[in-house]
């Protein structure tokens, strides 16, 4: 029975999807879409006195504190938040998913330590040391995405975790293994499909997460460096000019909410759809 | 019952232990080196060797952490590197801030969240209860830090009826505590709204609601007691969340605690800083989660028998 | 005629952390299956019956004891050889919607135990699995089809077409029938009955249900709480049930025909909690007949007729007189 409300979710949802497809198209044929070039800077895209440019019709956007085009730095920004964020989501994902599967599959000694650990993992302030580590090591995509993942990855062995044991205790389970299935074969044709809804919303879900860390660690500086561009280092770089150049903070600002706020309902609704018992909490 | 304190307590010095351990390894594989650093860059090579020594990290790793425990056992958590003071002194200086604003961030989420929350409980399936639910939801899925930035601008910059970043006064908690408070609330408010639904639909409520209890008397004495678990148990997670986010929260509104510390230390490595300010945010994460343990049999007295 | 199944001393506990004691849901049992024929186990929920019939295919671990499959000792296979010795083996569940995976075709479900053991050509592997979902009553047209498609009586029968297309020697049915309508039991039980006499099966059938296991068991074994009180064959267990606690299940038989009426024995109290097992026979505190000595000393199987075993002093005080 569909209510009202369900109906308005699923129709929301699927704006914040063709607003996804879109950014993502964006992020895609950035090199045919963007007017200029990310890193040229422009002479007279400064003031007499070096300030950037506000919106105009040479420079959609404005300009940022070197002259370059906005425009095109947010479109080339997109790819790499993108990039950034769906690496290290998936890579927090299959760090997340086998761990858990593998402690909630075998259960014992093996399980509860693994569990320990992520409960140690958990209580760690771990963007204090994503922010270390990513102030320290040598600045590239990779290992942003990487620190970043390290962070996340938790949450999802978690998850799988209480949901491996669940899945595991049903007696079809049983049932393979009276027929002499290997528990390779469990785990992948019986426990692992019942994983996929799980696994799909919290790739979902995680996506705004990754994104909104790597803005974060770009904002602070010490992500994504530029002058490759990314949301969050744009706002970085023109902190200086918040006050007389505010669009250069809250234009890609607003991307990002977007992107978030997204990516969010999407998830948020993937999951009602797929399982009516989970709610609430990410 | 004193078994499950003391089992609880156990384990959170065993996390702590191993909070400390990994932290003290992962800053002992940087490459960056200290003494380079601290010995500036016109220094010989013999100095900087000699001040390595001097600090101690010529010592292999679990030598170090082990004069590192020592201490810290002792209360002392070393000096700066670069700062020429003891890291203890200008953590008991910076941690008052940090911690006044945490609390009112979190008290301000559970003013908002929990009204909010059993609001929406009540008037289940209308409009207010979706307009509620939907700006919750914003809340959550907003990035804390550019929400800030936005705030800071329109209401301390264009309109200023606030200072733009310190500290000092009561009028500079508002927009930190207002901003943080709000966006945080919507998580508690999604639960209360959730858990008071689940407890309003109880037998135990339908009797008193039948014996003729006016419906606030009936939220106050029964309903509420049992709905506000969960959130006990999310006032625990929150503090780890607040800590986990702290230097970016005090870089953008420029307030003088403990996460603006650890920024200018991880900028500069200087990893006495870095160690004590990850130690005490893992010690606020588990104290947080310890009382979150350690209330909840008394509001829920199931738990108790276990 | 050879064993296909061999218990000895079998015994499996459990350890929880509520209890000091371990629950011991099965208390030191042995017992013997010939090649061939059906044993019915019965008893309460409690008795430790499913415990014992998993055991019997290693699904889990006994504490103690030997289990003998085919003269192989099952204790001493590892991993992959025991793998290997499952499709002589076979379990039949109780519940029919949560034994088959609902995210499985009904195809992929029959043919596993194919899959898994043997390495057939498509087409081979498809007429094997086609033979037998029609050989246990259902169209071929069900094999694309889902579980939550099909009534409880349909998904027992895909139960049992996966579990009898290897063509083992051994199944151990755990109330397959519990979980059916009354109408639909006979069927059911008919077709367990006709598959086991095609493939000359060996047969454990397990229930709570004495009316049903009569028609099926060449021989019933009684179980309460963890141990065997009284096994002998079928017909002899009905005819002349020897200790109390049979006597009360079949007085408990709702009979249509006057003459057959038996009156109700009609036991004290409730099944015990089996962590809290009771001292010497575990059934004296519900026993009509209990004498002092049934409360400290505990009776053992002892031979009071042929082929019938029963575990009571007053049994077998009055056999040996």
């Amino acid at each position: 029975m569909k209510t009202f409300k369900q109906i308005m979710r699923r129709k929301v949802a699927a704006v914040c999807l063709v607003v996804i497809f879109l950014i993502f198209t964006a992020a895609i044929f950035a090199p045919w879409l963007a007017p200029y070039s990310p890193n040229e800077q422009f002479k007279d895209g400064l003031t007499l006195q070096g300030a950037p440019i506000a919106p105009n019709s040479e420079y959609l956007l404005g300009t940022d504190l070197l002259g370059r085009d906005l425009l095109s730095r947010l479109i080339y920004g997109a790819r790499t938040s993108l990039v950034v964020g769906i690496l290290a989501n998936g890579v927090a994902l299959l760090l997340g998913t086998t761990i858990g599967l593998v402690a909630g599959y075998l259960r014992g000694r093996l399980g509860s330590l693994i569990m320990r650990v992520t409960d140690l993992m958990m209580a760690f302030p771990a963007l204090l040391l994503a922010i270390t580590l990513a102030a320290i090591f040598s600045p590239s995509l990779l290992i942003v995405a990487l620190v970043i993942a390290m962070v996340n990855w938790v949450q999802v062995a978690r998850v799988i975790y209480t949901q491996t044991i669940a899945i595991s205790e049903r007696e079809f389970v049983e049932a393979s293994r009276s027929i002499g299935a290997s528990n390779r074969r469990i785990l992948v044709k019986h426990i692992l499909p019942h994983l996929m809804p799980t696994i799909l919303v919290w790739g979902t879900l995680g996506i705004a997460t990754t994104v909104l860390l790597e803005a974060t660690l770009s904002f602070l500086g010490i992500g994504v460096r530029p002058p490759t561009p990314s949301w969050g280092n744009i706002i970085f770089e023109n902190q200086t000019y918040f006050i007389t150049a505010p669009w250069l903070v809250f234009i890609p600002g607003l991307a990002i909410i977007t992107l978030a706020l997204c990516f969010n309902l999407l998830g948020d609704t993937l999951r009602d759809e797929l399982d009516p018992t989970q709610r609430g909490r990410q | 019952m004193l078994n499950y304190v003391l089992r609880r307590l156990a384990q959170a010095g065993l996390i702590l232990l191993g909070v400390s351990f990994i932290t003290f390894a992962l800053l002992y594989v940087l490459p960056a080196d200290p003494a380079v650093q601290i010995a500036g860059r016109s220094a010989t090579p013999e100095t900087v060797a000699s001040i390595r020594a001097q600090l101690g990290l010529d010592q292999p790793l679990l030598a170090q952490y082990w004069n590192y425990l020592s201490n810290l056992a002792q209360g002392d958590f070393g000096r700066s590197y670069l700062q020429k003071t003891e890291v203890s002194t200008l953590i008991q200086s910076r941690i008052g801030p940090s911690l006044s604003l945490m609390f009112f961030a979190i008290l301000i989420e559970l003013i908002i969240g929990l009204s909010a929350g059993i609001y929406s409980a009540m008037r289940r399936g209308k409009l207010s209860d979706n307009v509620v639910m939907v700006s919750s939801f914003i809340a959550i899925s907003a990035p804390q830090f550019i929400i800030s930035i936005f705030v800071l601008y329109i209401f301390a910059v264009k309109l200023g009826w606030f200072p733009i970043g310190g500290y000092g006064r009561p009028i500079h908690y508002v927009l930190p505590a207002l901003t943080l408070g709000i966006l945080g609330s919507g998580w508690y408010s999604r639960v209360m709204r959730s858990s008071m639904i689940d407890v309003l639909r109880q037998d135990y409520i339908r009797t008193a609601r039948a014996k003729g209890a006016p419906i606030s008397r009936i939220i106050r004495v029964h309903a509420f007691k049992n709905a506000v678990l969960p959130i006990i148990a999310m006032i625990g997670l929150d503090i780890g969340i607040f800590m986990g986010g702290i230097v970016v929260v005090e870089s953008v509104f420029g307030w003088p605690g403990i996460g603006q510390l650890a920024w200018q230390a991880i900028q500069r490595v200087d990893i006495p800083i870095i160690m004590a300010v990850t130690l005490v945010s893992a010690i606020a994460i588990v104290i947080g989660n310890l009382i979150a343990d350690l209330i909840a049999p008394f509001v829920d007295p199931r738990i108790r028998l276990k | 005629m050879s064993n296909i199944l061999e218990l000895s001393n079998v015994r499996k506990e459990f350890h929880t952390s509520s209890s000091k004691r371990p629950i011991v849901a099965v208390d030191n049992i042995s017992l013997k299956l010939e090649k061939g024929k059906t044993l019915g186990i019965v008893g309460e929920s409690g008795s430790g019956k499913s415990t014992l019939g998993r055991l019997m295919l290693r699904l889990i671990e006994p504490s103690a004891g030997e289990i003998k499959f085919d003269d192989v000792n099952l204790l001493s296979l590892k991993n992959t050889e025991l793998r290997k010795m499952r499709s002589k083996m076979q379990m039949i569940f109780q519940d029919p919607m949560s034994s088959l995976n609902p995210r499985m075709s009904i195809r992929q479900l029959i043919s596993e135990p194919l899959e898994i053991h043997k390495n057939l050509k498509a087409s081979e592997q498809n007429f094997a699995v086609e033979e037998i979902i029609t050989k246990v009553g259902l169209e071929i047209s069900a094999l694309d089809k889902y579980p939550h498609e099909f009534s409880g009586g349909q998904r027992q029968r895909i139960s049992i077409a996966r579990a009898v297309i290897n063509n083992p020697s051994l199944v151990v049915a755990d109330e397959p029938v519990s979980a059916l309508d009354v109408s639909i039991q006979s069927q059911i039980l008919n077709l367990l009955m006709d598959l086991r006499n095609d493939l000359n099966l060996s047969f454990v059938f397990i229930s709570h249900d004495l009316s049903v296991v009569r028609h099926i068991a060449d021989e019933v074994a009684v179980m309460y709480l963890g141990n065997i009180v009284e096994i002998a064959p079928a017909d002899q267990l009905f005819q002349n049930p020897q200790h109390p606690y049979t006597q009360a299940l079949i007085s408990a038989i709702p009979q249509v025909e006057k003459e057959k009426r038996v009156s109700r024995m009609i036991l004290k109290g409730d099944i015990p909690n089996p962590a809290d097992a009771p001292s010497g026979c575990n059934f004296h505190p519900r026993c009509p007949i209990a004498i002092d000595k049934c409360s400290s000393i505990t009776p053992a199987l002892k031979i009071t007729g042929s082929d019938h075993l029963t575990s009571c002093h007053l049994v077998n005080e009055a056999v040996s007189k």
